[in-house]
Order: structure tokens, then C-alpha cells, then sequence
């Protein structure tokens, strides 16, 4: 009977085209939308002009200090401050009069660097000309200490060597939180059609009487109807994932290079598909409750609205941990472990403890939410308007 | 067939409670059409959906077919056949057949005997036509053709239907007076909920009036007629709120 009625309703979920929006169209839209967002931000400037606003004297000489960085292009101007705040340079460069002379006689010189901090390309140009400035100036400082026959030494009493965790690229980092944002939003934009249709919607059409009237108990109608929500927010979380999958494969390069996972590749993404199922079940345990109480479509909408903003709570608790920071509360709290798991899978890390401890979580969740709904829907009250 | 004893039922609205039905007894015998007449708001669709196991009484008890409706539920929808309102209770992304397949699914019917029986319905409402057309698509009679068929589906012995005829046309109401006379013709139980006196008198054995929750009045039709001196049940509906006292008519 499960079976039959679970059947049914997925054939009608799938014939409604907001369901097949939501749960088909609506994943590849914005998965493509982000994949190709990302690829082209974490991409390394490759080919990318700064221009860079300098006085009318700025010398070849002057130019020479920043021979090894290709890409500036300096624009000359006679006031290189207003040159920037036109947009006509990223940055603005004013060295002392007779720049390089008064450090080769040993005068006093300075630079002032212009720029803006809230503009990512600005602040990279500023952080170019800031270590081609450092770099000269170290060779001046060696050079005259070498001239009054001092050691190096004197100035470095040491060496720092800061060495990286681990060999990741740094661009997973934000991967690793950006899908499973996607991943979460997606599922709940998902199933949520189905949830409030599955409920309220028969409610309000009062196809939910004529299906209690039925020899069919309670409690099999209220699973079947879960499953069926379930179902179609695990099929928009495996499509989010296989597009995320493909497009990542096929048509990026430094994210493929960031998110590759070497021998564990099939272990990953089937680990991350289960998870993903799961937190699919977690969502439709609340959807279902919403439903229930929900008298009409648009009130179920209403009440499931905040469960969709959930997802963006654990974005911002997770987004300054690291993978070795991550404890048992972050596996324990539901939605919280769906990042964190993903986050630890994303950097190539396998840990069944937290595997199981994610599942464990939600599954009693589940439970308790489904304890719930089987409670309001026993109760005339909110099985009929 | 149907044993309908002190029942009360009380719904809360916010922290106050509502009496729907107030201590209502009568009895439905079998192959027995009752009609159920009041105002809205006078309880009928709370005692249809007592009957029909959804509401549990707050007092008393519903018997069908000896067995109680809060005990044994199960035992009374599989005998049972529930059309609340005209057109309702259908799937419309789904064809009128998905939807009786549906229907007979629930209802433990095998695969061969469901299809005939959709055959049988389909020819008895004249729904060949669009038995295979998505119901969101469907006129209110087509819709009512539909709906009908979905409560005969499993061919109920005891039939309830709640307004089955409001708002739809001359066309369509007739449909359904032509159902009940072959329902009835087939020793059919039934009750149904109306406010159209003509209706009632044309198809009832007996009628239920009902104002405020409280029965006003159950027996036989025909022994009314003889007891009020007129045949005009409209009259004898009034008159009997009027003569029940202030309470009635107000």
C-alpha cells in the first residue's frame, strides 16, 4: 500500500512544473551560475592588466623596480591621485624627487601608495607594489651594510618558515563552503512545492478527506507523503551534486585542480550523495511538519520560509574553521554537520566516526520530527480545514 | 444500518469551545435515503463526517453496521463511500481513470476488478469521453461525474453525501437525483446533507432537520406530510423551527 501511494504521489509531484523547475532546472542554473563564478575569481589574474597612475617624472629607472611584475601598465599623469579617483588606474604611485638618486647618495626618500582597499583588484596592485617596493628595499639595506663591511646577520637574527597544514589549494576552502550552501538552499527550494502540496494542498482541495475515508491507516498516508517529499529533495540534491560533479570536471581548471581527490574520488562524491539524502530527509521531516499545520498552501509557505534560511547560520559559523578544528558539536547539530562533513570530504578526508555521528544526528532528528507529525496528524484538528 | 446515539461533539476556537452537535440520536435503516436538512452551520457536515469516522464524538457514540466508529474505523470506510461537496476530493494533474485507479488501490481492489468497474462507472455517468483527460481540465459536472464515481468506486453499501448538488447546474443536479433512485433501487443506505427542500422531498424516505446542533426533528416523510397537513417540507421546515420556540427561530 506504501508502495502504491508513494507512486502516486511522486507521478503527480513530477507533473507539476514548479516541481520539475525547482528540483531539475533550478540545481543546473545555479550550480553552472556559481561554478563558473568561482573558477573565474579564484583564477590567478593570468593575463590580467593593473594600470597604475605615476608622475609625469617617473623615471625608467624608476619603472626598472617593477620590471618582474608584467602586469602593470603605467599611466603618466600630472596628478596621478586624481587619475585614480577617475577610475583612470587602479592604484596611484608617488615617489620623492629624484627617486633613486637620493637612496643611491643616501638622502632621505619616500613612496606613497594610493589605492583602494575595498577593490580586490586595487588591493592586489597594492600588494604587488608593495613587495616589489620591499624587495628593493632589502637590496638597498644589504648593499650599504655590505659597503660598511657588516654582516647580514645583524639586521635577520633569524628566519621565520611558515609551512601550510596541508597541501590543499586554498580555493577549496571556499568551495568547500559554497556547496553545501547550494546543496542545502536547493534541496529545501526542492522539496518544498511537494511538501506544501502533499498536506495543505490536500487540505485545501479536500482530497485529504476523501483519502482519510479510506481503509488506509493514518500513519501509512503520513510516511508515504514524507518519502515522497524526501525523494524529490534527494533527486535535487543528487542533480545540484552531478552538475557540480560535471562542470568542475569539464569546464574549469583551477577549481578541478583545487577539488581533486586523487583514488578516493568514488568513495567522496557516493559518501557525499548519502549525505546529501539524508540531510534531503532531515529537510522533509520539517517541510512535512509545516505542511501539517499549515491550513492552506500559501500558510505552509509562509511557516517554511525560515527553514530555507537555516542553511545560512552554519555558512557563517564554519567559514573561519579549519578542518582540524571541527569537533563533535559540529557533527552533532543537524545542518551544521552537513557542512562540516562536506567541508572534511571536499578536503579529500574520510573520518567514519564523523560520518556516522552526521547520520546518527539527523536520523533522531528525524525520528523526533516524524514523532511530531504523527501526533498533529492523528488530531482532527489539523488533518481537516 | 446506522446508530446514531447522544451524540455531542464540541470543537475549541480559541480557548472557547463550540458545540457543534448536541446529544443527536437517530437510527438509518438499511436501503434507507435520509436527508439531512438545515441551515449552514446547523451540524450536518460535523454529523456526515462523524459518521464517517473523520470526527471523533466528544459524547455518545456512532454505530455502522454494528461496529463504532472510534473502535473500528477500519471496518466502516472499507463499507463506506464518503462525496463531501459537489466536485471535491479529486487529483487534478492526474486523468479521472488515475484517479479511480488510485481510489481503488486504497481500497484493496485487484487490478482486473478495478478496471471493471471503472468501465461500469465510466458507462453509467457517460465518462468515456475523458477518462484518460488530466482533471484540471474538467467542467464542475464533469468533475462531479468524476468525484461520484470515486466514492462508488468500491461499491459502498452505505453512501454519504454532503451537499452534493450546490452549485452546480439543472444538468448535473440531475445526475445525481438519477444516482440516488439507482442507488436506492439497488437497497443502497444513504445519507445526504441538503438545504434544498425540493430535493429532499423528491428523493428521501425520511428526513433529519437539524438547527443549531440539535435534531429538531427525525421520521418518516411521508408520516410528516400526514402530521403537518402539507406536503410543502420548506413550510414544515420553518414552522417546526418556529414551533421548537425562540431558540429555533432566532
Amino acid at each position: 500500500m506504501l508502495l502504491k501511494i508513494y507512486l502516486k504521489e511522486m507521478k503527480d509531484c513530477f507533473r507539476d512544473s514548479r516541481t520539475l523547475i525547482l528540483t531539475v532546472l533550478l540545481p543546473i542554473i545555479m550550480m553552472t551560475g556559481l561554478t563558473f563564478f568561482y573558477e573565474k575569481m579564484v583564477s590567478d589574474d593570468e593575463g590580467k592588466t593593473f594600470t597604475l597612475a605615476v608622475d609625469q617624472s617617473f623615471s625608467n629607472q624608476e619603472e626598472a623596480l617593477f620590471a618582474p611584475y608584467e602586469h602593470i601598465e603605467f599611466v603618466h599623469s600630472e596628478n596621478p591621485e586624481e587619475s585614480l579617483e577617475e577610475g583612470e588606474a587602479l592604484a596611484a604611485l608617488k615617489l620623492s624627487p629624484d627617486f633613486i638618486q637620493s637612496i643611491e647618495n643616501g638622502e632621505e626618500a619616500s613612496v606613497t601608495i594610493i589605492g583602494n582597499s575595498f577593490s580586490q583588484n586595487s588591493s592586489n596592485l597594492m600588494n604587488i607594489l608593495t613587495n616589489a617596493l620591499t624587495v628593493y628595499e632589502k637590496s638597498v639595506t644589504t648593499d650599504r651594510l655590505q659597503s660598511q663591511g657588516t654582516d647580514l646577520s645583524v639586521i635577520q637574527p633569524f628566519t621565520i618558515n611558515q609551512k601550510e597544514m596541508t597541501n590543499e589549494d586554498p580555493n577549496i576552502n571556499l568551495i568547500a563552503l559554497l556547496i553545501p550552501l547550494i546543496l542545502s538552499i536547493a534541496i529545501g527550494v526542492g522539496a518544498g512545492p511537494a511538501a506544501s502540496d502533499l498536506f495543505s494542498g490536500e487540505k485545501e482541495r479536500k482530497t485529504m478527506e476523501a483519502l482519510l475515508m479510506t481503509p488506509v491507516s493514518r500513519s501509512t498516508l503520513l510516511f508515504s507523503k514524507w518519502l515522497t517529499i524526501a525523494s524529490v529533495g534527494a533527486i535535487t540534491g543528487i542533480i545540484t551534486l552531478i552538475v557540480v560533479v560535471l562542470e568542475i570536471g569539464l569546464f574549469t581548471e583551477n577549481l578541478k585542480k583545487a577539488v581533486s581527490f586523487g583514488d578516493n574520488a568514488a568513495i567522496i562524491i557516493s559518501l557525499a550523495i548519502i549525505i546529501s539524502i539524508i540531510y534531503a530527509m532531515f529537510t522533509a521531516s520539517l517541510l512535512m511538519l509545516t505542511s501539517i499545520i499549515g491550513k492552506t498552501v500559501k500558510e505552509s509557505q509562509s511557516y517554511s520560509s525560515p527553514i530555507m534560511m537555516l542553511a545560512v547560520f552554519p555558512t557563517m559559523i564554519i567559514s573561519g574553521i579549519g578542518i582540524n578544528e571541527l569537533g563533535f558539536q559540529h557533527f552533532a547539530i543537524p545542518i551544521l554537520n552537513l557542512f562540516s562533513l562536506l567541508k572534511e570530504l571536499l578536503f579529500g578526508i574520510i573520518d567514519a566516526e564523523h560520518i556516522l555521528l552526521t547520520i546518527a544526528s539527523n536520523l533522531v532528528c528525524i525520528i523526533i520530527f516524524f514523532i511530531i507529525g504523527r501526533i498533529l496528524f492523528m488530531k482532527d484538528k489539523w488533518v481537516m480545514n | 444500518m446506522i446508530q446514531i446515539q447522544e451524540v455531542t461533539k464540541q470543537f475549541k476556537d480559541k480557548k472557547k469551545y463550540v458545540t457543534a452537535l448536541k446529544h443527536i440520536s437517530f437510527d438509518v435503516n438499511k436501503g434507507e435515503v435520509v436527508g439531512l436538512l438545515g441551515e449552514n452551520g446547523a451540524g450536518k457536515t460535523t454529523l456526515l463526517r462523524s459518521i464517517a469516522t473523520l470526527l471523533t464524538p466528544t459524547e455518545g457514540k456512532v454505530l455502522v453496521d454494528g461496529y463504532d466508529t472510534v473502535k473500528n474505523p477500519e471496518e466502516i470506510k472499507k463499507n463506506i463511500g464518503v462525496l463531501f461537496g459537489g466536485e471535491t476530493g479529486l487529483y487534478e494533474r492526474l486523468t479521472a481513470r488515475e484517479n479511480l485507479e488510485y481510489f481503488a488501490s486504497l481500497y484493496g481492489l485487484g487490478k482486473h476488478e478495478t478496471k471493471v468497474r471503472i468501465d461500469e462507472l465510466a458507462k453509467m455517468f457517460g465518462m468515456r469521453d475523458y477518462l484518460d483527460r488530466k482533471v484540471g481540465g474538467f467542467s464542475k459536472g464533469m468533475r462531479q461525474k468524476v468525484a461520484i464515481a470515486r466514492t462508488l468506486i468500491h461499491n459502498p453499501e452505505i453512501i454519504l453525501f454532503d451537499e452534493p448538488t450546490t452549485g452546480l447546474d439543472i444538468t448535473s443536479s440531475n445526475v445525481f437525483r438519477q444516482l440516488v433512485h439507482q442507488l436506492k433501487r439497488e437497497e443502497k443506505t444513504i445519507v445526504f446533507s441538503s438545504h434544498i427542500m425540493e430535493e429532499v422531498s423528491m428523493l428521501c424516505d425520511s428526513v433529519a432537520m437539524m438547527h443549531k446542533g440539535e435534531l429538531v426533528y427525525h421520521g418518516n416523510l411521508e408520516a410528516l406530510y400526514s402530521q403537518e397537513g402539507s406536503r410543502d417540507l420548506n413550510y414544515i421546515f420553518m414552522s417546526k423551527l418556529v414551533r421548537g420556540g425562540t431558540d429555533y427561530a432566532s
